[in-house]
């Protein structure tokens, strides 16, 4: 049974108090690392393989590295706790079982960019995990961990907790960015990226509170322990949320280079009530659907990418045979086009017009032409968009009717 | 919680003590407006254009620029809700594992259409996207706590303990 | 300078300049909806892609800025692929109303389909539904379903006037533009959003359902409403002369020009022009003796003014010049006054509510040509009478006859009664204008002025800048220009020659007075030339960061995504 690194604590009780996790060695140490040079923090993450956690897969030491050198302006450090990945609840667990350790994950990662403020923005429909979050803030700053001078070391963190008030797309990070700004969650163009200019117009680094939850242990215990923990290209353990068609839903933590297969059989406890496996959506609704034969598949982000999908989140929601799919993808579109922030044409338009045909194929009101038109529609717009989120949208919009189509096409009246 | 209507939006100087608080977290003012709005919506229990115009003096903005920021969101009520918020999340888990039919089964037991109010003023009803609480589905977030594994005696339990 | 190749043209431009920027320095023509030269980037539109270097994915050339030997390709298969397919993107809830679309004719959503689009629609869900024909305020008009929510009048308001009336409320394609509820759209520049607006969705109410933009005909001209001289065109409809309620003149629109008024031009100044095609016009010349009015011709009627010089002795004729006048009649009378030797010569006559001023466009001088006035001479000097002096001597009959030049003493800031009195006790008024007004009816001779929109000529702005406005429609009824009415006032006074045209009259002033040494027609072109004696002032408000763009008439490439 592989070592359990962000999840460790989870089933004390309290654990999510300042006197349980300095119990089982939080914060130990750090006054060192305050003492490392910032470059060799960097260096560190970079060469453990930690990558983002949150959607993107982003290398998260390369990400830190791109902060400009001798720039005059602050740093920021933003947390995406806007969690919002349809599949996925990793970092509500974090936030309400330990938040110390993404505390401590923000004071290396904030002392290694530069950063002397720090926002975590909590996706607003999180009440309880804000407030067990916030009274860990509170914890720290009473302690001497948060604040000026922290541990003696000189250096000086202020920690924000910021509240969203209910959008998917500020999760997106340059959304979240627009949303701590006091705007509507309209993400970005780019260039100019976050790290050049972000936040306020400053240089900021946004990251995953999973992502952030692995510095400390990094740090502490090297970066190539982390990256031999999982595969040549992605170091460490993840936490894998497990729903749907399960025996036994929840989250999972473990080397990344498990396969799905092993996840839901070995882990989850397979399909309740005898049921078969019909697909499974291995990274969050975004994340294009596996059927029942591709499971073998080791849930990496380059695995996945490999594998024509993605590991985005890490949501895995499993369908048993009595699903239907066409069902599955309306209910999908339908999200899509709720989230759509509006901001840019293709995807304000196309994800509101494809929800209406994955409707009208559902109450078999379809036309003919209908799924090659929502295939056609989705590709015209992927890549021609301000930020992923179409994209995201697309995943589904094509895997579902190009892995399924036998079931699509048995919805449409023959004429 | 709903304010009566006719109430005029302003703080307290206490709270006006805590906007500027807040404004004085961020490097730029602007960035309170959403805490500052919750605070609005938690004192008079929904933002009115009346709210959002007061609320827009107080940061230097067009009136315009804060109903962007209300509209947008969905967790800014317009309209004063029933004491209590019932969310049912509608996405792809929950649905899978019975979501219409909590749906369909407040509907009959609040006698309201989802998005409605109960004509006592008890609960508003909604159905909402992913709450991220996939592995209690079917799920529904009830004021500030979410509540799992919705079977209809789970759902009358809650029920019963909404005033 | 980078220097970069565009569809394999090199061409060198400043650091900083966006492709669309850079493409239309080579004439090449990157279709787009949201961005506009004179606003803050929005790249939301996702029109403008064009395919850089080897990136296999096109990108968008508003948010690119020029970098040394970047290789742009805008006609490729997958740009083309691209436009088509945002083409759709646009179409898919956009409401067929183009049959009832003020719009129709300059819409970009047309021009671009037909040049970039020509697909086979297959969407035949119900379209979103919004609010239609919602006026904001007394200019212009909302229809939420055309909107494609570019975001031009949202920044508009925000960047050029800084009232921020406009939001883009909600999200996904449920977003709406609108005001905040309950407000109106009154900012003194709020047309403008009309002009940038690239679709239907932004229209103007005066001229709302008035005529079809492919029966207008257009020409340069500037604003005579303030001391700014926005350039702008005058579009009139001469082809269907029962439409637009029989008036000619059908809109006023800005004309691009970057040091004085950029790409706007306020609200008055845009609806000024009513006067033009109005019943209140002085057609004919009248003359009155006691109650009776009696229309007769110019023949009739010049001998009969020049007779008035003569019979008056120089002191005791007064003339009161107007800073609506152009160049070209100011030189003219100023030649004349001076050749009878009158020297009660003034043009000041103070409004009855003193403009207003502020830092964008609008001058509280509501004349555009003051500065012409004074550089032509007609203010008084040399110990003649001010125009206020100029009044109490009529009122006490040391001056006995009065040419007075379109201005309404009675709607100045002088009393009413007084001004009355003096109109009233003149032996000879002469009136020149081009529509009735308080002073007219008193008059004893009314000579009918052509508009400005009716003939050519040049204002000075408050900055001492020349500019040249032409002729879009004939003078209604025997109306003339007051440069042909003064020339033949001259010539029957023994002044000659006579100018035939107005740029005969501009040909002297230059050789005249030396002010506008040096200064032609020619020279002026469509952007006019400061006088060599002034030094200008500074733009407005910031010069466009994205590059100067030319001038091109707004009939010619529509108002919308193009200065």
């Amino acid at each position: 049974m592989a070592e359990l690194i962000l999840t460790r604590n989870f089933h004390l009780p309290e654990s999510r108090t300042l006197r349980v996790y300095r119990a089982t060695g939080g914060y130990e140490g750090l006054r060192n690392v305050l003492a490392m040079p910032p470059a060799t923090i960097i260096e560190t993450v970079k060469k453990s393989n930690l990558r983002g956690l949150g959607g993107a897969g982003f290398p998260t030491g390369v990400k830190w590295g791109f902060i400009p050198k001798g720039h005059a302006s602050p740093v920021y450090l933003v947390i995406n706790a806007d969690e919002g990945e349809p599949g996925t609840f990793k970092d509500r667990y974090l936030l309400e079982r330990d938040p110390h350790a993404l505390i401590e994950g923000m004071i290396i990662s904030a002392y290694a960019i530069g950063s002397h403020l720090a926002f975590v923005y909590i996706r607003g429909e999180y009440v309880h995990p804000w407030r067990v979050f916030s009274a860990a803030v509170q914890e720290a700053y009473a302690a001497g961990l948060l604040g000026k001078n922290i541990l003696g070391s000189g250096f000086d963190l202020d920690v924000v907790v910021h509240r969203g008030a209910g959008a998917y797309i500020c999760g997106e990070e340059t959304g979240l960015i627009s949303s701590l700004e006091g705007k509507k969650g309209w993400p970005k163009l780019k260039p100019p990226f976050p790290a050049i200019r972000g936040a306020f117009g400053a240089p900021t680094i946004v990251n995953n509170v999973e992502t952030i939850c692995h510095v400390p242990p990094i740090i502490k215990r090297g970066a190539a322990w982390f990256a031999g923990l999982g595969t040549a290209t992605q170091g460490g353990t993840r936490m894998y949320s497990v729903s749907g068609h399960v025996a036994r839903p929840g989250v999972y933590e473990l080397p990344v280079s498990v396969t799905l297969r092993s996840l839901i059989y070995e882990h989850a406890g397979g399909m309740p009530k005898g049921k078969r496996l019909k697909a499974v959506v291995p990274g969050g609704s975004s994340a294009a659907i596996l059927t029942a034969d591709e499971i073998d598949v080791a849930m990496d982000v380059d695995g996945l990418k490999n594998a024509g999908t993605m590991a985005g989140s890490a949501g895995v929601i499993v369908m048993d045979e009595t699903v239907s799919i066409p069902e599955a993808l309306m209910v999908v579109a339908r999200f899509y086009a709720h989230e759509s922030c509006g901001q840019c044409t293709p995807c304000r338009e196309a994800t509101g017009w494809i929800y209406k045909m994955t409707r009208r194929i559902v109450e078999g009101k379809a036309r003919k032409d209908d799924l090659d038109t929502i295939l056609d529609v989705a590709r015209r717009g992927a890549g021609t968009t301000i930020c992923a989120f179409y994209d995201g949208a697309v995943g589904p919009y094509i895997s579902y009717i190009e892995k399924f189509r036998d079931e699509f096409e048995a919805l449409i009246p023959h004429a | 919680m709903s304010a009566p209507s006719g109430v005029r939006a302003q703080f307290t100087p206490e709270q006006l003590a805590e906007v500027r608080r807040l404004q004085g977290l961020y490097p730029d003012k602007r960035a309170a407006l959403l805490p500052v709005l919750q605070l609005a919506q938690d004192t008079f229990g929904y933002i009115s254009l009346e709210t959002e115009e007061y609320v827009a003096g107080l940061f230097d903005l067009s009136p315009a620029h804060v109903h962007e920021v209300v509209t947008f969101y969905t967790l800014f009520f317009r309209e004063p809700t029933g004491r209590h918020v019932i969310s049912v999340c509608h996405n792809l888990t929950c649905h899978l594992l019975g979501a219409p039919r909590v749906l369909a089964y407040l509907e009959a037991r609040l006698g309201v259409e989802i998005g409605g109010t109960t004509p006592d003023g008890r609960v508003t009803f909604l159905s909402v996207e992913c709450l991220c609480a996939c592995e209690m589905a079917p799920m529904m977030q009830v004021n500030d706590r979410y509540e799992g594994l919705l079977t209809p005696e789970r759902i009358d339990r809650i029920l019963e303990g909404l005033r | 300078m980078p220097k970069l190749t565009i569809n394999d043209k090199e061409v060198e431009v400043r650091a900083g300049t966006n492709l669309i920027e850079a493409a239309r320095q080579l004439e090449i023509e990157v279709p787009h909806y949201c961005y506009h030269p004179g606003l803050s980037i929005a790249g939301q539109c996702r029109l403008c892609m064009v395919e850089i270097g080897n990136n296999p994915r096109p990108q968008i050339a508003c948010n690119t800025q020029v970098a040394e030997g970047m290789v742009v390709r805008t006609e490729t298969p997958k740009v083309l692929e691209a436009r088509r397919s945002i083409m759709e993107f646009h179409l898919i809830n956009h409401p067929l109303d183009c049959p009832v679309c003020d719009q129709a004719g300059e819409c970009w959503l047309q021009i671009y389909y037909m040049k970039h689009g020509l697909y086979e629609p297959r969407m035949v869900d119900e379209k979103v539904h919004k609010p239609k024909a919602v006026p904001l305020g007394p200019h212009v008009i909302l229809d939420v379903e055309r909107c494609i929510l570019c975001s031009r009048c949202v920044r508009f308001c925000d960047e050029i006037t800084g009232t921020g009336e406009l939001g883009i409320f909600q999200r996904g394609d449920q977003s709406e533009i609108g005001l905040f509820p309950g407000r109106e759209l009154t900012n003194p520049y709020s047309a403008n959003v009309i002009d940038i607006c690239p679709v239907g969705a932004l229209t103007d109410r005066d001229f709302r359902f008035a005529v079809r933009v492919w029966y207008l005909e257009t020409a340069k001209s500037i604003c005579p409403g303030c001391s700014r001289g926005c350039n702008i065109e005058v579009h009139y409809n001469l082809r269907r002369p029962h439409h637009n309620q029989g008036r000619r003149v059908a809109r006023l629109k800005p004309r691009y020009h970057r040091e004085v008024n950029q790409w706007w031009i306020c609200d008055a100044g845009r609806y000024g022009y009513k006067f033009v095609d109005d019943p209140s016009r002085l057609l004919f010349p009248v003359r009155r003796v006691g109650s009776q009015a009696v229309e007769i011709s110019w023949e009739e009627m010049i001998p009969l003014v020049a007779a008035q010089f003569s019979k008056y002795r120089p002191d005791e004729i007064g003339v009161l010049a107007s800073p609506r006048m152009a160049n070209e009649d100011l030189f003219l009378l100023k030649r004349l006054v001076d050749h009878l030797g009158v020297r009660n010569v003034d043009f000041r006559v103070p409004p009855r509510t003193p403009g207003d001023e502020d830092r964008i466009l609008i001058k509280a001088d509501k004349n555009p040509n003051t500065r012409g006035v004074e550089l032509t001479g007609l203010s008084s000097g040399d110990g003649g009478l001010d125009a206020r002096r100029l009044m109490s001597a009529v009122r006490e009959r040391r001056i006995k006859c009065l040419w007075v030049f379109h201005h309404d003493l009675l709607a100045s800031a002088w009393p009413e009664g007084e001004a009355r009195e003096a109109l009233g006790v003149l032996d000879c008024l002469i009136f020149q204008g081009s529509n009735q007004n308080g002073v007219s009816p008193f008059a004893h001779y009314v000579l009918p002025s052509a508009t400005w929109v009716e003939r050519e000529g040049t204002f000075t702005n408050f900055e001492g800048r020349v500019q040249r406005f032409w002729k879009a429609v004939e003078p209604l009824g025997a109306s003339l220009p007051d440069w042909e009415i003064i020339a033949r006032i001259g010539q029957a006074l023994g002044l000659g020659p006579m100018p035939v045209k107005a740029e005969d009259c501009f040909k002297a002033l230059a050789a005249g007075v030396g002010a506008f040494a040096g200064l032609s027609y020619r020279e002026l072109r469509d952007t006019g030339k400061l006088v060599p004696s002034e030094g200008g002032s500074p733009p407005p408000f910031r010069t466009s960061p994205h590059g100067i763009a030319p001038a091109k008439p707004a009939l010619e490439r529509p108002a919308g995504s193009d200065p």
